[in-house]
Formats: structure tokens, C-alpha cells, sequence
């Protein structure tokens, strides 16, 4: 296919959906499909059909909506207008139908002007919930492979990596590097026998993060269109779509994205009849989560056990094979093709001065409105819990936050004007990580969240070196003596220095960040832990003294 | 834990017919090995296809692939014990992944790992003597808004409670 081609297919499109009156929008994405929101859509069309409107109402199944907890959710878009219902159910469908012409249903309504949806700044989720991602052509009419266009037919790739560059965009995988100087890296490093690779890291693993899940199942080809641009960037032919494999809707909406994609030449040999080749293929994780970190990924694909080796080298010099490796995150990808469609300009005039863009958080745990939300860096905690997400449920008081997942801790409640970046997140003792954000109230135990994460940093740990193998495990049969209320002062001191040693000594990121949780909740609630101690009352009364000082509650 | 070693002292069984059969081979020659640059890195997909095939990774399966990729039987085991998605025994015909994360764990999921042991008569890891169901623990499964989840084959179940568990173990009675 030609651009040209490819042009007249988005305009084709475009009529198409400007023909129907309403539009309906089923969210089947894994949240609302788990209640059977794709029979709803099967009872939808039925009974339009059967009311002899179905020439002038599209019915389609569309990725995730956000607010995964009120789903089975569905958006009517009508002449301009949209309503959007929560919670249908099979017999709301005939009425759900009727009101096309009428009223909206006021029992159903959920406000599109409420903060949770007003609030937020899409860029990554913009087409989630508006297309469906089954359908090349879906994203095509939004204006998706434009910028594929523009990459291959108005700039070199040097131009393509000055933009990333210049827009500012940071990876979303969890440290925040600059996107467009790993770029940079990749590009400059010369090919081993002709090959340079491009690798997704979709292995989602930090436990309450689901923004890579939800991107992959309800704008596929945004990802895939990311993918392509990179590896023209940096002349790369050839890439690798790391999936987890307990993601299966994902990994079969990949797979008929991928081959859409082929299909009509935006993937594989000389894309948009251009001399640019770029074959993608995805690979399935099989369970563990060290694979998310570089160079362990790296093994898994060669076909070893996925362990991670040091770096330097790193991957962009020395990856695959050996090869230059350029490796981003699921989100990373997604932020690319509006970049280059836009210009760093627009992108770069969103979010703070050193975290640029918006990012998406999954909320869960504690808090009224669970699911994905997007906004600004920079935007206020305070903005993320009360505002969008509602607060807490059944009356009761925030606590903490956990970001970060198992490398990262708990923002308790002082820092709730703090502006989300990843470097105040850092500050406050946490990390921005891969998004995830578990909400707790006074009713959770600090010492069972690290404890918690110890266990399953314990259980994740690939055993290759000592710190992380043998130090994991030691600090949680502290942490399990002490929340049985059998240990010591002594206990906690070892405790403690075993989280320097570990984080100091370990060989990846999974060593050197597993001590945080630990750390954290240390720092912030540390009369929780010495209210368990045999012999905590003194320090505790001690404590009791500073009371008022930072993170002494 | 993927470094606790452990001595095995059964025997491999084995059968005449290979589980990685000639069909399955040229498959695998002609859509996996050409996409690489050495026969190892296939090493998963080999794996993946030969337990789509079986169920599950029996050793001598595991041997044929060992010959396949031109790699020692000992680096292709190494490998696929690495990993706790490839089943060095056999499953059952549906294998429950109950999420055992955070979130989930603060929305009950304890209470719905009971009510499945109770239920299945069977312990986490275990299978029911029928073959029919395999009882796990996952980490997150991505729907941490809509816990307790857990994954039912392929199948995502999220909003779990004891009730509507026992319909959907019905469903696939
Ligand atoms: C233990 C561990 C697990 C990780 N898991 C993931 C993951 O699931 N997804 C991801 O994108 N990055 C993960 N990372 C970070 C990657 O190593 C890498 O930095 C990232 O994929 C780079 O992409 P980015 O620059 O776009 O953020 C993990 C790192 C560590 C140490
Ligand atoms: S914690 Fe259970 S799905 Fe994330």
C-alpha cells in the first residue's frame, strides 16, 4: 500500500462513521468482558436489526473506557453528543436501545463531566474505549500510520531522533531514562552483521500496574506504529514484542493486529513502498517476572533462563546476539507516533520541566474509582486520589499510596500536594515505576505491605546472585518474625542493614530495589514495626516525643 | 523458586512415539528456527508449541527438543524449569490462576483460594485425582480494579466472590 492508498482508506473510513447516526461503543476489554459485556454487544445489534435501524446505528466492540469497576460499560455517541452508561446488563438492552431516539437513561447515566473523566489528559489511552481494536481500518480512520507516513516520507532518521529527543519524552517502564538519548545510543552503535533489533518490554509484572495490559488490548496498533517508527530511527529491521503470557487477550489482539499490519504494508518488506523493512514478531514470557528487566529479557529470547547480567554493556551496544538493542516499554511506544504526528512542541509543553508528557496510573486498592487514569506530569496527588479518584470508599481515611510495585514504597498522607514526577516521587522515598497505585486506608498494616513485597521479591529472584538470593529471603523471615510479634530491636537493626547490603550489593535492579518497600514504610511508619517489637516501648515513647516531625505520625 | 535444586531420582519414562513429532518439526523449521540466528534461541517457542501440543513438558519431551535445537538436554531443562509456566507435570484439563497479589489480597482473596481447596478437595499446586482441575497462585493478573480475579484457562473472571465461583467451576463441569 501506498500513502496515498493508505489515505483514501482513512477517508473511506471517516465517511463511513460520519454516515451512522449513533455510534454505540461496547468496552470489551478483559475488565468488562469478564461480565459478558460481549453478549451485550450481540443483544445490542440483535435488537437493532431488529428495529430495522441498523443502517443508521454502528455497534462496535472497543478497548477499555477506564472505570473498569462500573463496567459493562457503554458510550453512545450521537450527533455530537455522548452519554456514556455504567453497569448494562442484558435487560437494559432493549431500553438501552430506545433511548437512541430519547432520553438518556437516567438510572444508567454516568457523567462524562465527572472529574475522573473531565480531569484527565489523554495522549497514550486517546483512542482506548473509541476504537475497536480488532479493526486496522478503526485505527486508521483516527489518523493512526500518519505518522508512519510522515517519519518515512518527510524525515530522516536522525530527524526522527532529534524529535523524541527534543519532546523530552522519558521511559514509562519504570527509571524514567530519556527515551530519545537511548535512541541516540542505538543509532550511533554500528550493526553486527548487518542487524540492530527492536525490543517492546511487555511483560508487565510490577503487581497493581495494568496500563501495558489495557494498551496492548485496546490500541494494539498504537504500539505497533511505535515500534516501526523506532526501528527506522535507529535502522533496525527486525523486532521483538516481549508478552507475558497471562495476558491472553492481549497476546490475540497483538497477533491479529500484527498481521492486519502486514496485511496492508505498514509491517514487514518495504512498508508504504518505501525501501524500509521492519518484521515484528511476538514472543511469549512464561512466568517470570525478572524477565521485565533488561538484559534477563535479552536471555529469554536467546532461549536461556532469564537471567540478568551487568551492565555496561547495555543493551543499546549490546543486546541480542550482541547486537545494538533498542528496548522501551509498552507506554514508551504508545507515546511516539503523536509526538511525530505533533511535533516535541506540543508534547514537550505538556507536564513539568524534567518530566514531560502525562502518564498513566492504574488505581486500585482502596479508593472509590478503580482503574486507568491519565494526566499531566506534575499533576497534584491529592488531584489523582480526591479528585479522580474519588477518595475513599465507605468513609474511611487515606493512609498511603503504593507506587512502584516491589521496587518501589509508600507515600503516606504529608505528601499529598506533592506534584507527581519522577523526581518528587523519588524524594518522597518511592518510585514513579511502571504506574501502579495501590491505595491504603487505616485499616492497612504497613508491615504486611513489606512484607508482602518481600515475599514476592523473595519468590522472584532468579537466584543468580548472592544479595538478592539469600538476602531476600533473610529479610523476610525478619519481617515475618517481627509481624508475628516475636522479634526483637535487634531484629529490626539487622533488618535494616540487610537492606543497605542488599540494595548496595545485588547484580539487577530486582536486588537493588527489593530493600524499598521495606524502607520505606521504615521511614514513615516506623512505630508500626516497633509496635510489634517485644521491646519496641522505648523507642516507640521516644518517637512519641518527635512527634510532628517528618513522617513520625 | 526457580535455584532450589533438587535431586531426581525417578527414572525418565518414555514411550515410542516422540512428542515432538515430524509434523511439528517441519513447522517449527520452517516458522520459528529461519526467524533467528542460532537454533537455540527457539528454545521457548519449542517449548511453548510442545506443550500446546501435550499439556504439559514431559522429559523426554523435553530431550527431543534438546536434539532439535543442537543444545544439550541439561541447557534445554535448565530453561524450561527456569520458567513456572512450562509444567514439568501434568495438569490438569483447566488450571485456575488465582491472583495472589496485593490488591487482590486486600480485596479477599484468601477466601476464594479456600473455598476452591474446599471445593476441589485439592491444595494449591495440586491437581484433582479426575484431571480435571489444577489449582495455582498467579501474580497480578492486570485487573487489580476488579479484584479478586482469577484466570480460568484463558479466561478472565474478575469480581470474584464464593458464588460466583461455584457457577462458573459448574460452567466447566
Ligand atoms: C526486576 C525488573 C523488572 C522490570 N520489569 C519491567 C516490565 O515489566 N516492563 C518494563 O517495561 N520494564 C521493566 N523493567 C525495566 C526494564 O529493565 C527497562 O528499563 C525498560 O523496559 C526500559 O524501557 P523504557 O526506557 O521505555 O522505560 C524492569 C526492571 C527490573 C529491574
Ligand atoms: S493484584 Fe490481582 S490482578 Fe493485580
Amino acid at each position: 500500500m501506498t500513502p496515498e492508498e493508505l489515505g483514501k482508506l482513512a477517508a473511506k473510513e471517516q465517511k463511513a462513521r460520519s454516515a451512522c447516526k449513533h455510534r454505540v461503543n461496547v468496552c470489551c476489554a478483559a475488565g468488562c468482558a469478564s461480565m459478558n459485556s460481549d453478549k451485550i454487544k450481540d443483544d445490542l445489534q440483535s435488537a437493532i436489526k431488529e428495529k430495522g435501524i441498523a443502517d443508521q446505528v454502528q455497534v462496535r466492540s472497543v478497548g477499555c473506557m477506564g472505570l473498569c469497576a462500573a463496567g459493562p460499560l457503554v458510550s453512545i455517541e450521537s450527533e455530537g453528543k455522548s452519554v456514556m452508561y455504567k453497569g448494562v446488563t442484558d435487560g437494559d438492552v432493549s431500553e438501552v436501545v430506545e433511548s437512541l431516539e430519547g432520553k438518556p437513561i437516567e438510572r444508567l447515566n454516568l457523567p462524562t463531566d465527572m472529574p475522573f473523566f473531565a480531569r484527565q489528559e489523554k495522549i497514550v489511552l486517546e483512542n482506548c474505549g473509541v476504537i475497536d481494536p480488532e479493526r486496522i481500518e478503526d485505527y486508521i480512520a483516527v489518523g493512526g500510520y500518519a505518522a508512519l507516513i510522515k517519519a518515512l516520507t518527510e524525515m530522516t532518521p536522525a530527524g526522527v531522533v532529534g524529535e523524541i529527543t527534543r519532546s523530552g519524552l522519558r521511559g514509562r517502564g519504570g527509571a524514567g531514562y530519556p527515551t530519545g538519548l537511548k535512541w541516540g545510543t542505538v543509532a550511533k552503535s554500528p550493526a553486527r552483521e548487518g542487524r540492530k533489533y527492536i525490543v517492546c518490554n511487555a511483560d508487565e509484572g510490577d503487581p497493581g500496574a495494568f496500563m501495558d495490559r489495557s494498551v496492548l488490548e485496546s490500541d494494539p496498533h498504537r504500539v505497533l506504529e511505535g515500534m516501526a517508527i523506532a526501528a527506522y530511527a535507529v535502522g533496525a529491521t527486525h523486532g521483538f514484542l516481549y508478552v507475558r503470557a497471562e495476558y491472553p487477550l492481549a497476546i490475540k489482539r497483538l497477533k491479529r493486529a500484527i498481521s492486519q499490519a502486514q496485511k496492508i504494508g505498514v509491517l514487514g518488506a518495504n512498508i508504504l513502498s518505501t525501501t524500509f523493512s521492519f518484521n515484528l514478531e511476538i514472543r511469549l514470557g512464561a512466568g517470570a517476572f525478572v524477565c521485565g528487566e533488561e538484559t534477563a529479557l535479552i536471555a529469554s529470547i536467546e532461549g536461556n533462563r532469564g537471567q540478568p547480567r551487568p551492565r555496561p554493556p547495555y543493551p543499546a551496544e549490546f543486546g541480542l546476539w550482541g547486537c545494538p538493542t533498542l528496548i522501551n516499554n509498552v507506554e514508551t511506544f504508545a507515546n511516539i507516533a503523536p509526538i511525530v504526528d505533533r511535533g516535541f512542541r506540543w508534547f514537550a509543553s505538556i507536564g513539568t520541566d524534567k518530566s514531560k508528557g502525562t502518564k498513566v496510573f492504574a488505581l486500585a486498592g482502596k479508593i472509590e474509582n478503580t482503574g486507568l487514569v491519565e494526566v499531566p506530569m506534575g499533576i497534584k496527588l491529592r488531584d489523582i486520589i480526591e479528585d479522580i479518584g474519588g477518595g475513599i470508599p465507605d468513609g474511611g481515611k487515606f493512609k498511603a499510596v503504593q507506587t512502584g510495585g516491589p521496587s518501589g514504597g509508600c507515600i503516606p498522607k504529608q505528601y499529598m500536594d506533592m506534584p507527581i514526577d519522577y523526581e518528587s516521587v523519588k524524594e518522597a522515598g518511592s518510585i514513579m515505576g511502571s504506574g501502579g497505585m495501590i491505595v491504603m486506608d487505616e485499616s492497612s498494616s504497613m508491615v504486611d505491605v513489606a512484607k508482602y513485597f518481600m515475599e514476592f521479591c523473595k519468590s522472584e529472584s532468579c537466584g543468580k546472585c548472592v544479595p538478592c538470593r539469600v538476602g531476600t529471603a533473610q529479610m523476610y523471615d525478619l519481617l515475618e518474625k517481627i509481624h508475628k510479634g516475636e522479634g526483637a530491636s535487634d531484629d529490626l537493626a539487622m533488618l535494616e542493614s540487610l537492606c543497605e547490603l542488599v540494595s548496595q550489593t545485588s547484580l539487577c535492579g530486582l536486588g537493588q530495589t527489593a530493600p524499598n518497600p521495606v524502607l520505606s514504610t521504615l521511614r514513615y511508619f516506623r512505630h508500626e514495626y516497633l509496635e510489634l517489637l517485644r521491646d519496641g516501648q522505648k523507642e516507640l515513647a521516644a518517637a512519641g516525643a518527635d512527634k510532628g516531625k517528618d513522617g513520625a505520625v | 523458586m526457580a535455584w532450589i535444586t533438587k535431586n531426581s531420582v525417578a527414572p525418565i519414562e518414555r514411550r515410542n512415539e516422540p512428542y515432538l513429532s515430524d509434523e511439528l518439526k517441519r513447522k517449527l523449521t520452517d516458522e520459528v528456527l529461519t526467524r533467528y540466528p542460532t537454533r537455540r534461541a527457539a528454545t521457548m517457542p519449542v517449548l511453548h508449541a510442545l506443550q500446546e501440543e501435550h499439556g504439559w513438558l514431559p522429559a523426554q519431551a523435553i530431550e527431543e527438543a534438546a536434539a532439535f535445537l543442537e543444545v544439550s538436554s541439561a541447557e534445554t531443562m535448565d530453561t524450561a524449569s527456569f520458567y513456572e509456566e512450562y509444567w514439568l507435570k501434568p495438569k490438569g484439563k483447566y488450571v485456575i490462576w488465582v491472583c495472589q497479589s496485593l490488591s487482590c489480597e486486600l480485596l479477599g482473596h484468601q477466601r476464594l483460594i479456600d473455598a476452591l481447596r474446599n471445593k476441589l478437595g485439592i491444595e494449591v499446586g495440586e491437581t484433582t485425582p479426575d484431571g480435571k482441575f489444577t489449582l495455582v497462585t498467579a501474580e497480578c493478573l492486570g485487573s487489580c480494579g476488579s479484584g479478586p480475579c482469577a484466570l480460568f484457562n484463558e479466561k478472565l473472571h474478575e469480581n470474584l466472590t464464593v458464588e460466583n465461583l461455584d457457577r462458573i467451576l459448574d460452567s466447566l463441569a
